[in-house]
């Protein structure tokens, strides 16, 4: 009786009622979305952090990796003493720099990624093999495109300008043996990999035995943050970063979104229940002298909230896929925008769908429909029966 | 003459001059005499963190555990509100550009000139002999920097737009739903209005002068909470992230927006639902 009687009560204002959903479920899409926003950037740095197996990152003391220019000295013998350690599966050692491919009268640039391609993982081969040899390299769609090159043909290319001279410094012919897709850059940004040793080669005396970052796979069973402790402890030259830590960094700095996420995510919240809120109480008001005969002929009090809390929990309901559909489809648009941040990892995601987030989300929506419904139903099943029976009769 | 602001990892070794003067070790910098060491300018969150003062010396060093040089604070400097340094937590000191080129190593290199012209004209004509000429560098247009060190902020912008757009949508639903209720609650009044021969145009201009009522005074409302809102904004992200920068700008145009829309959204919902209710017999409305 008492689901037939919310829906009847329902049913009975049908254009309240719609107008009720579609605002609970804008407020639910726009819930859903923060709550994506404010858990899937984290989720997501998190998988492209742990998709190559690396646990640690070392970086020059006091950096994130690749964040500056600085760079580790006597890098060759840091990560040999790092994989002499017995919980070490893997040490892959990373050297930034830039490579200059004379075209015509100018230059393409890009970034170049310094690896020993046996253990590295800054990358995924796409097409072509891996450089064995030193005078090869592994470049991305966008580099070869600028180049007009593809897989088996050579380059040339320089890693700096000497200006007294005016000519191209450390200048050598690379085969291009692979077509890459790196992880940690931007899609559209021209990059290419190729053997520690000839990158540093190229870049002259400056950067010999030099690394940017070492990324370290532990073997399986060993606690990352104490040997992330042991390696800071053993090495006070270097920063070791776990992936925890990482995330720490990361929440730092993007602790605008997540608060942004907060506080919209609150306000959809509170808007939808005060819409609820305010629909079942006039939906009360209006059928006062309803309630009292009801309650006149025996139905119980808590019959009478129950079936007003259900009518507020069925709006938010009934909205509530809805909300969530229309909520999947605006954080893609969302996530659109926000995935041409310049310089922006192709994998990374500002909006990533969990099912934790579509529960979560639908967890406070149910929660917010049943407390929408406590204040009218209570008030509704507290009137006096005999003076509101004669106030409804009397007008 | 002070240069370029290094960033990052200019390791600074603290000394605080009145307590461990005679700690520090003075080094006679390439050119200087002895005994007289340069002067550097730190920003107020280094001066603040590190306790330092105008006078204080720190000795600065290019790595940890390399012999560095022992400078004087000259000054301390506010950073200007530039939304691009705001996730980034370094500190930084400005330092002569010959200072800095020798203790880094860098020899006589710079990384970028600033070349100021005398018009738009003689900017296209440097740009262009440079690029024609030069070697192993670019010249750029300062506009064209800014558009490029702006992407940024212009995906941001984008994305507030969006955001903007579907509480707007939201707004406008729960705006019209309120506005139904409201005028829905009155049926009766309505209902013996039209029974004392009060005409369904003037029913509805009254409702409608109501919504008008409500959405002025609503907006007003609106535009007080916006600007306590942004004034919390303001002084919660200025603390977070250490900067003077305005995160928050509650402009005329916004503002004027806002009070538009509420008003047209306020009107439009108030006739929507008046029409509704003048177009129902008033019997109906009594419920007869």
């Amino acid at each position: 009786m008492i689901i037939t009687l919310a829906f009847a009560s329902l049913v009975r204002h049908r254009a309240r009622t719609a107008l009720a959903i579609l605002g609970v479920a804008v407020s639910s899409a726009m819930l859903l979305d923060m709550v994506m926003l404010s858990s899937g950037m984290r989720e997501s740095f998190r998988g492209l952090l742990l998709s190559q197996g690396f646990q640690l990152r070392i970086a020059p003391k006091g950096t994130l990796p690749f964040d500056t220019e600085a760079t580790i000295r006597d890098a060759d013998s840091l990560v040999a003493l790092i994989r002499a350690r017995p919980g070490v599966q893997a040490v892959s050692p990373v050297l930034g720099g830039q490579l200059h491919f004379p075209l015509g009268s100018g230059a393409v640039t890009a970034a170049a990624l310094g690896v020993e391609p046996a253990v590295q993982g800054d990358y995924e081969l796409v097409a072509g093999r891996n450089p064995t040899s030193a005078n090869e390299i592994v470049a991305n769609d966008a580099l070869l495109r600028a180049l007009g090159r593809t897989v088996g043909d050579t380059v040339r290319a320089a890693a700096g300008y000497d200006a007294q001279l005016r000519a191209l410094s450390g200048e050598r012919v690379l085969r291009v043996v692979g077509r890459v897709r790196f992880i940690y850059l931007a899609l559209e940004q021209r990059a290419a990999a190729l053997p520690i040793g000839t990158l540093r080669a190229m870049s002259g005396p400056e950067l010999e035995s030099r690394a940017s970052v070492a990324m370290v796979r532990l073997r399986s069973g060993v606690d990352v943050e104490r040997e992330r402790a042991e390696l800071e402890r053993l090495l006070p030259r270097v920063t070791v970063i776990s992936t925890t830590k990482a995330l720490e960094q990361v929440d730092e700095r993007l602790s605008y979104f997540r608060q942004l996420a907060v506080i919209l995510g609150a306000v959809s919240l509170v808007v939808g229940f005060l819409l609820v809120t305010t629909l079942v109480t006039v939906s009360v008001n209006e059928r006062i002298g309803e309630i009292a005969v009801m309650r006149a002929i025996g139905v119980r009090r808590w019959r009478i909230v129950a079936q007003i809390v259900l009518e507020a929990a069925a709006i938010m309901l009934v909205a509530a896929p809805l909300g969530l559909a229309l909520g999947l489809v605006t954080a893609r648009y969302l996530n659109s925008i926000l995935a041409r941040f310049p310089g922006l990892p192709e994998r990374i995601d500002f909006f990533l769908f969990q099912p934790s987030a579509a529960w979560t989300a639908l967890g406070l929506l149910a929660a917010c429909g049943v407390l929408a419904g406590v204040y009218p139903s209570w008030r509704g099943a507290s009137l006096p029966i005999a003076t509101t029976m004669r106030q409804e009769a009397v007008g | 003459m002070i240069f370029r602001t290094i960033l990052l990892l200019l390791v600074v070794a603290l000394h605080a001059s009145s307590a461990q003067e005679g700690a520090t070790r003075v080094i006679a910098l390439r050119g200087r005499p002895q005994g007289s060491p340069r002067s550097i300018a730190i920003d107020s969150r280094l001066a603040a963190d590190a306790a330092l003062r105008v006078g204080d010396r720190v000795v600065i060093a290019a790595a940890p555990g390399e012999p560095g040089d022992t400078v004087v604070v000259a000054g301390v400097v506010q950073r200007r509100a530039d939304p691009a340094e705001i996730a980034r937590g370094e500190y930084r000191i400005r330092l002569h550009l010959g200072q800095l080129q020798a203790l880094l190593g860098y020899g006589d290199r710079v990384d970028r000139f600033a070349v100021g012209t005398r018009s738009p004209a003689a900017t296209t004509d440097a740009v262009a002999r440079i690029n024609a000429t030069a070697f192993g560098f670019r010249a750029h247009r300062s506009a064209d920097v800014a558009v490029e060190t702006s992407k940024t902020f212009a995906v941001v912008s984008r994305f507030h737009r969006a955001i903007g757009v579907i509480t707007i949508v939201a707004s406008a639903i729960f705006l019209l739903c309120i506005m139904l209720l409201k005028v829905d609650e009155r049926r009766r009044d309505v209902a013996a209005l039209r029974l004392m021969g009060i005409s369904a145009p003037t029913i509805v201009r009254s409702v409608v002068l109501e919504a008008s009522a409500i959405a002025v005074l609503g907006s007003l409302v609106g535009v007080g909470v916006g600007l306590t809102a942004s004034w919390i904004v303001n002084r919660h992200y200025q603390g977070v992230y250490r900067t003077p920068l305005r995160f928050s700008l509650v402009t005329g145009d916004i503002v004027l927006l806002a009070v538009a829309l509420s008003l047209v959204l306020g009107i439009a919902a108030g006739w929507v639902a008046a029409m509704r209710l003048v177009r129902t017999p008033p019997l109906a409305l009594f419920g007869r």
